[in-house]
């Protein structure tokens, strides 16, 4: 997605750069500290799935494209006043049964 | 997030390896038992079910897990419960009531769309196949992205809408019960999505189809006598698309849980758009 | 147990990386306003300089671009080493610098100073 040097975007690398671009203008209509956050988790989830994801498993980023169309139309409702997240890892303690 | 994934594939890793040697030890007692004593004690049968989690996006597959059907209730919700409690907490579903009330539950089963906890489990056959909704979007294993769905009953605006206010100030718009029994057929339906995943042109449009479940809600509100914005209702919905997409192919009506046939109600609203006023 | 995806995930990101933020320290930050305000109607055009002069000061300001290298003709990608998100994040910066909103279809074409500077300058609303 973020390779440095192709100049021909295939259509799912327009949708994701189109989505980054609603989340960034989103983010313009909130206080500008909440601005300031929003974009800061935005383009770090946006450049750690830009180098994590093979850019050949589309099943996956299309599901991360409308989880991220879902978010960000709940960011832009006038309601929303700001974009926190939330780091869970799992504990250790779960498995039942050795 | 990469930490989270790393740790995720631990415990799914662990369940497998359970899983696989639970089966081990089941084949080995299958194989006494059926020498020493009658085979009655037990009744394995197979669920391949469809895995796919964005915890860790590889290719969507089927897994096997066998339950021993004397000890496990007689629907297939009631395995699917036994496997996500007993075999693999990370088997994703979505329930409620275990009734047939609440829709949540609606799946592909062995081919055919239905309810989880309205579908018997075959028992003569070896295995059943359970897979998400077809040709709806996966958010997790059984569960599918029902956003479209629900916006499409959205817009036929499901609720009585007035022009004028009720005869006694502050009391209900009555109804008769002739009028009352109009909605019989299409009151009952739940939202369960099993008709409209059936569809094949649902299938090929799902955003300008409204599919059979938004249309038998549209119809629903278009015969309710208290109604009076029949003819804006049939004015919105009279597109080559929204609702002439339905070429009566009647898998609505095979698939729907509740016993309605959505293809019948459509077949009524394209017979009012043919007899209403404003219609050329 | 219970891990949800619904939530964005944060992986705290260094301040350094907050791109957008570098151009409230602009000289011409605030006196730009009253400019865009009378220009928003029309009166009088951008000169081409301008232009080029605000565009190139903007990609300037770009945390990761050093300032140096920067032409009226320099490539983003190519020539600076970004890469398409640092890309939309210029054209965002440009936009709201010549109070402008950019249709998808034009802002995934402006890939150099040079096309930027031409897509700004035949814009009637850029002020």
């Amino acid at each position: 997605m973020g390779a440095s040097s192709s100049p021909k975007l295939s259509g799912m690398q327009k949708q994701v750069l189109s989505l980054y671009r609603g989340f960034l203008r989103a983010a313009r209509s909130k206080s500008a500290e909440d601005r300031h956050k929003i974009e800061s988790i935005v383009s770090g989830e946006f450049r750690r799935n830009s180098k994590q994801v093979d850019r050949k498993n589309f099943l996956y980023i299309e599901y991360l494209l409308r989880r991220g169309q879902k978010q960000l139309d709940q960011l832009k409702s006038p309601d929303t006043v700001g974009l926190s997240s939330l780091n869970v890892s799992v504990s250790e303690t779960i498995d039942p049964k050795p | 997030m990469a930490t989270a994934m790393l740790r995720r594939a631990l415990p799914r890793a662990s369940a497998l390896s359970r899983f696989t040697r639970a089966r081990a030890h089941a084949s080995e007692a299958e194989a006494q038992q059926v020498e020493q004593k009658a085979r009655a004690s037990t009744s394995l049968k197979t669920f391949s079910i469809y895995r796919w989690t964005p915890e860790n996006p590889t290719k969507p597959e089927l897994q096997d897990y066998q339950i021993d059907l004397k000890d496990c209730g007689p629907m297939v919700l009631d395995a699917l419960i036994k496997i996500k409690n007993e075999v693999d907490p990370t088997l994703t579903f979505r329930r409620s009531c275990r009734e047939g009330i609440c829709g949540s539950c609606a799946m592909n089963i062995d081919g055919c769309n239905g309810l989880a906890c309205l579908t018997k489990i075959e028992s003569g056959s070896s295995a059943s196949t359970i897979t998400p909704l077809p040709h709806m979007f996966v958010i997790k294993d059984l569960v599918v992205d029902m956003t479209n769905f629900y916006n499409q009953y959205k817009s036929i605006e499901p609720w009585l809408k007035r022009k004028n206010p009720p005869e006694t100030k502050g009391k209900e718009v009555l109804q008769s019960k002739k009028d009352r029994a109009k909605l019989d057929g299409m009151y009952e339906c739940i939202l369960c999505a099993c008709c409209s995943t059936s569809c094949p042109s649902y299938w090929w449009n799902p955003e300008s189809y409204l599919g059979p479940a938004a249309l038998l809600h549209a119809n629903r509100w278009i015969s309710d006598s208290r109604d009076e914005y029949t003819q804006e209702r049939l004015d919105a919905i009279n597109d080559e698309f929204k609702l002439y997409r339905c070429h009566t192919i009647l898998n609505c009506a095979r698939a729907c849980p509740k016993g309605l046939n959505p293809g019948k109600q459509i077949a009524h609203i394209k017979g009012l758009q043919l007899s209403g006023p404003s219609t050329v | 147990m219970a891990l949800r995806a619904a939530i964005l995930r944060h992986v705290r990101v260094p301040v350094k990386t907050l791109t957008l933020t570098g151009r409230k320290s602009q000289p011409w930050g605030p006196n730009g306003a009253s400019l865009r305000f009378l220009s928003s109607h029309g009166d009088d055009h951008l000169s081409k300089d301008e232009v080029i002069e605000r565009v190139l000061s903007v990609i300037k300001s770009f945390p990761k671009v050093d300032p140096s290298q920067v032409t009226p003709d320099v490539h983003f990608q190519k020539d600076l080493g970004l890469d398409s998100l640092d890309n939309v994040e210029i054209v965002m910066a440009l936009e709201e610098e010549f109070k402008l909103e950019i249709p998808d279809k034009e802002a995934d074409k402006i890939d150099s100073s040079n096309l930027a500077i031409e897509y700004i300058y035949n814009h009637p609303m850029a002020g």
